[in-house]
């Protein structure tokens, strides 16, 4: 059996934006004026006191930093980013495949759930000295500590959304004489894709914090390391070039996650509109 | 009937039961094998230790709760302010908003030891890196609730002709209650988490410092006993705040 239907999208919008260039540019220009607003504002106070350079920086000079010190820092961010993405990698996995054994065994997500809920609560960054304990100061410890923090969202979220499926829909599927297999593939799945990769963003943006914190309590290497030495030797350039790095870091590994759930939900015909966003259309 | 009883049962009992015999697993495991205390300690040693030093951790989890308040309570203020503003004013809400959305998906925790290069290593800098941690899940969730009120009920405050300021608190606000509240939830764990890793980075007191000083010295039940005081700290706060939503909700509710 194939994926829910969907309605095509409506064709308005190419008349409009021929009409009213502005409404359609102001969204995108707003914006980006106002960044650009805020870093002219800033390099303006940073010329006016040159003194107060060792907090804060000149925009003119973190370009320069980075430029002059990128060899230095390639390094760093090459550590940060494998850490961050190999423990994500890993929380998904684990996360999602426990998310969906809870989804389906009522007795196991009825003894295991309330503590993944109270995990979620918790602040597990107090955690981070014990993985050093447990894993030493390499770059293991970062990692399983970046795969803890991030597992806890994937999971309940992934449990969350498969359990939410359509009622109608696992009827319609019962009637059909599908297999609880097929049931899965075919209905249960497409129905969580948009709970399931709620959960990857925000597990993607908790593995790289647990990184970040990770580095700043081991203190070997990686940018959080860098923003952390930089810091304490009143070098903001350098701490604010390593923080640039970082953002680039925290927005391209979320971009990647953000792609490859519009993958999904092209794979799967979506976007699917859940239950609780029907109102917004008839706006 | 006995059927929803003996489910109601289950749910209760059924983690609780998980959690007892998890316990007694690591307590077996850590009396039957030789894993070293340094490693794990057992549960039993970890409440002896959490026994003995109570007064010390306690007064530790007392600078730490009232960093993690005021950062919070600064959060929430500001985080609904700004949401308010940006409900009511369409230029603001272009303006601000994507680069709102942007500062959420950076990671703001390596932003920790700038804030105390600037703001030096006193509370006034972990609550301000707290703040700012906790400030946006407010904001975002808040205006999301602001801007999704029931269009028919601001029609009809069109047209009963209630002023602005009349149908924002009493139409937008309430239907934007349960937003608020689902992000006043997470900011609160961001409070404490944001004080917590600021303390790992500047403090001479507090849980954080608890922390990290013990297991520099490798004293991992104490560890432990400072983790289980910091969660304890955590839930308090988080079920403070899902208390007071029901009380809102039940107020507004009539």
């Amino acid at each position: 059996m194939s994926a829910p239907s969907l309605t095509t999208a409506p064709a308005g919008p190419f008349t409009v934006r021929l009409r009213l260039p502005w409404r359609r540019l102001r969204p995108v220009l707003l914006p980006l004026l106002f960044i650009a607003g805020c870093l002219a504002a800033w390099q303006v106070v940073a010329n006016l006191n040159p003194q107060s350079r060792a907090v804060l920086s000149a925009p003119s000079d973190v370009i320069g930093v980075l430029n002059k010190n990128l060899p230095l820092l390639l390094p760093h961010l090459a550590a940060t980013a494998r850490e961050t993405v190999a423990g994500f990698a890993l929380a998904a996995i684990v996360g999602m495949v426990l998310g969906a054994a809870l989804a389906q065994w009522r007795r196991v997500q009825q003894a295991l759930l309330p503590h993944l809920v109270l995990f979620q609560i918790v602040p597990k960054i107090a955690l981070a000295p014990l993985f050093i304990i447990w894993f030493g100061v390499g770059p293991e410890s970062r990692l399983l500590f970046a795969l803890f923090l991030a597992f806890f969202a994937i999971a309940s979220a992934t449990t969350a959304g498969l359990s939410a499926t359509r009622p109608d829909a696992l009827r319609l599927c019962a009637s059909l004489t599908a297999s609880p297999w097929q049931t899965f593939f075919a209905v249960r799945l497409p129905f969580a894709i948009p709970s399931i990769f709620a959960g990857l963003k925000m597990g993607m943006t908790m593995a790289l914090i647990g990184d970040i914190v990770g580095e700043f309590v081991s203190g070997q290497e990686g940018l959080g390391y860098v923003v952390m030495f930089a810091a304490a030797g009143a070098d903001a350039a350098l701490t604010f070039a390593a923080l640039t790095l970082l953002c680039a870091l925290g927005l391209t590994v979320y971009g990647v996650v953000v792609l490859a759930e519009m993958a999904a939900e092209r794979w799967y015909g979506a976007p699917f509109v859940s239950e609780g966003f029907h109102n917004r259309k008839d706006k | 009937m006995t059927g929803s009883r003996r489910e109601q049962l289950l749910s209760i009992g059924l983690p609780v039961a998980t959690a007892v015999v998890l316990a007694a697993l690591w307590q077996a495991a850590v009396s039957l094998t030789d894993i070293r205390e340094i490693m794990l300690p057992a549960p039993t040693a970890m409440v002896a230790k959490l026994n003995a030093n109570l007064p010390t951790l306690l007064e530790a989890a007392l600078v730490t709760g009232r960093e993690a308040l005021a950062a919070f309570a600064l959060a929430v203020v500001a985080g609904f302010i700004v949401a308010a503003a940006s409900s009511s004013s369409q230029l603001l809400r272009e303006t601000i908003y994507p680069a709102i959305i942007a500062l959420q998906l950076i990671p703001k925790v390596a932003l920790a030891p700038l804030f105390v290069v600037i703001l030096g290593i006193e509370a006034e800098a972990r609550i301000t890196f707290a703040a700012l941690l906790s400030f946006f899940p407010v904001l975002i969730s808040t205006a999301s609730g602001l801007s999704n009120t029931d269009p028919n009920a601001m029609r009809l405050c069109r047209s009963l002709r209630a002023s602005a300021w009349q149908s924002f608190w009493s139409v937008r606000v309430p239907f934007a209650l349960p937003h608020f509240f689902y992000g006043m939830r997470i900011s609160s764990t961001m409070a404490v988490t944001g004080v917590v890793i600021a303390e790992f980075i500047s403090a001479k007191q507090g849980l954080g410092f608890a922390i990290l000083s013990a297991s520099a010295v490798s004293k991992t039940a104490t560890v432990f006993a400072a983790i289980a005081v910091l969660c304890a700290l955590g839930l308090g706060l988080y079920g403070a705040v899902a208390a007071l939503e029901r009380l809102a909700a039940r107020w507004y509710r009539g």
